[in-house]
């Protein structure tokens, strides 16, 4: 088999071996993770000297934190003598880390302060070259902080590129950003990493029928009627209503429709409409009127803003992800808003989300039904809409209605160029090795 | 008044009442045992980092100091009221329910009944259970669990008004937590 053989040239068609394959996974590990810019997680988690939180980049431990010097470091969380973990809480702030085996200890920006065993010693180490690992490149957009192992990276301003339109038309219309609350919930889904993407980088398609039991069928109708699919860049994405001129603030304002707003009485929808009164100054009339779903940038970050939350999808393997999602909330917000807003999420998404169960549930379903035998030569259809994507006079990107799989075709486009430009992979042997179902 | 031992007695009652509705799917039954204004909320768990200062008290390693509540400015996993409540019980009965189609069978144990506080209106009782899971299709889980429960009395019977649910994960490896525990 043939890393071409995964996904077709038009990626109408994508291999079931692409969701299941041990081999196929080493590979997103090279192509993928070792080479794209992979979200750590947003300032806001960091304000202090000391604080730390941390994050993963595919399945390396890191830690993100705020030096002393006040800026910001990524560092992998394994200790340069005999590689256990230095950083063991959640989050935090602190002055060092200390391994537990033999109390080497590291400043947060991960240099290394002291190895207690020196005093015996005649010949001392050169501390300089033995603090942890560092991300070799860290950057910010908007708050968000992003790291890569590939020293030569594209600037993350031009990775995200037009995808930055489409993510200013949220953080924008608040004075002073967003911030994320609290801890990220983190939970283990046996699916492959790629289906959580894929779900929120376009696939709103799903939503009337996975989800009709909650949505009520008028949501669905809106997004028939008014809802666009955006790719900017392939592998990146965005899904929103474009409400027409004129539409009144309850129909359009961020936040309105979550159960935060319609219980929450006076106070909150005061508060909602007070931001969409300045949307059309802060981003412009088009981006005001737009009324957010689904979002994704390549590879394995999404941000709900219907339900303002950002998820990671941290590959475990290829049958396994865990999954990461924190709640997004404008800075500035009273913090009895702010209670509320987090409602938006953690109703509906998040490990105990109403409609995030149903969610799980079918990329679990999916990998099963990839790993079975006897359908290699069955691969998925992905073809809907094939060539129907078209430019917008005024969106950035290839534009289409949201029952278009372009988003998706652009997603394996470029997943399949990224595993091929690892040397030596084009040949990808076939051999009846899978994992199997006793594995997950 | 009653004595201790027959309020122990009848709030026990009320917990195997309530377990065998929900282990019986009779979630609609399940929803008249529930305040309107009930407060439901599930606290997120973290791993914190420990607090030198407090080395050799017990404060240092109090299960406080992991929870995310509603009352922080955390993010507990679920704070909801009646109406998300009526959601997830109207969603139970729907052909399209997904991840409940076929429904998961379900089996709980609650014990380590305490009342905390009482008075004739009220009492504050905390209980410990463990819920067996079986998903057709996917696979058995065990949820381990604490509730700290307001219960008010209604024209003699009791409501529930406030539940705190303290679940025992350190990695969430189950398929939901939005279940009704």
């Amino acid at each position: 088999m043939k890393i071409s053989d995964l996904v077709s040239d038009d990626a109408a068609y994508v291999s079931r071996k692409a969701w299941t394959d041990q081999r196929v996974y080493e590979l997103e590990k090279k192509g993928i993770f070792a080479k794209a810019w992979l979200f750590l997680g947003h300032e806001s988690q960091i304000k202090n000297p000391g604080d730390f939180v941390q994050a993963y980049m595919c399945e390396t431990p890191i830690i993100l934190a705020r030096g002393e010097d006040r800026k910001i470091y990524a560092s992998i969380n394994s200790c340069s003598h005999r590689g256990l973990p230095v950083c063991r809480a959640d989050h935090g702030n602190t002055k060092r880390f200390l391994c537990p085996y033999h109390n080497w200890s590291y400043r947060v920006d991960g240099s290394l302060v002291a190895i207690p065993q020196e005093k015996l010693l005649t010949n001392k180490p050169d501390k300089s070259v033995l603090g942890l690992k560092a991300v070799p490149r860290v950057e910010s957009w908007r708050g968000m902080i992003f790291g890569c192992f590939d020293e030569s990276v594209q600037s993350l301003d031009s990775y995200l590129g037009d995808m930055r339109f489409y993510l200013d038309a949220f953080f924008e219309r608040f004075d002073n950003g967003i911030e994320f609350i609290g801890a990220p919930h983190r939970w283990t889904i046996n699916a492959n990493w790629k289906l959580p993407m894929e779900n929120q980088l376009g696939d709103v398609n799903h939503g009337p029928f996975l989800h009709s039991a909650v949505i009520p069928a008028e949501a669905n109708e809106e997004i028939f009627s008014v809802g666009w699919s955006a790719v900017p860049e392939p592998g990146h994405g965005a899904t929103f209503r474009l409400m027409p001129e004129g539409t009144d603030n309850a129909h359009v304002a961020w936040g309105m429709e979550g159960m935060g707003a319609i219980l929450g009485g006076a106070e909150i929808q005061e508060y909602l409409f007070e931001i969409q009164a300045k949307a059309a100054e802060r981003v412009g009339n088009i981006r005001s009127r737009m009324k957010g779903l689904t979002y994704g940038v390549y590879p394995n970050l999404s941000f709900l803003w219907s339900n303002t939350s950002f998820k990671v999808s941290h590959p475990r393997g290829p049958n396994k992800v865990e999954y990461w999602s924190w709640a997004v909330v404008p800075a500035d917000a009273p913090d009895a808003i702010k209670k509320i807003l987090r409602t938006n999420y953690s109703s509906f998404f998040g490990p105990g989300g109403i409609l995030e169960q149903e969610d799980s549930e079918a990329w679990m379903q999916q990998y099963l039904g990839s790993n079975i035998d006897f359908a290699d030569d069955k691969p998925y259809f992905y073809g809907l809409g094939l060539g129907e994507e078209k430019p917008h006079p005024d969106l950035p990107g290839m534009l289409s209605v949201t029952a278009n799989e372009y988003y998706a075709r652009a997603f394996f486009s470029r997943w399949r160029s990224a595993l091929e430009a690892v040397n030596d992979s084009r040949e990808l042997i076939a051999s009846s090795k899978q994992v199997s179902a006793d594995d997950i | 008044m009653i004595s201790d031992i027959e309020r122990q007695y009848a709030i026990e009652q009320f917990y195997y009442r309530e377990a065998s509705l929900l282990d019986g799917r009779q979630y609609q039954q399940w929803l008249s045992l529930v305040s309107e204004s009930i407060r439901y909320v599930m606290p997120a768990r973290v791993n914190a980092l420990v607090n030198n200062r407090q080395r050799g008290e017990e404060a240092m390693i109090a299960i406080d100091n992991e929870l995310e509540g509603s009352d922080g400015l955390g993010c507990p996993i679920r704070e909801e009221s009646y109406a998300h409540l009526f959601v997830r019980v109207d969603r139970a009965y729907k052909m399209n329910s997904w991840a409940d189609n076929p429904p998961a069978r379900t089996r709980r144990i609650i014990g380590n009944v305490e009342v905390l506080d009482h008075s004739d209106e009220s009492v504050r009782v905390r209980s410990n259970f463990h819920l067996f899971f079986a998903r057709p299709g996917s696979d058995n889980f065990i949820y381990s669990g604490q509730r700290n429960d307001q219960l008010l009395m209604i024209d003699g019977n009791f409501k529930i008004a406030d539940r705190e649910v303290i679940m025992d994960y350190a990695n969430i490896d189950v398929p939901t937590l939005g279940l009704i525990f």
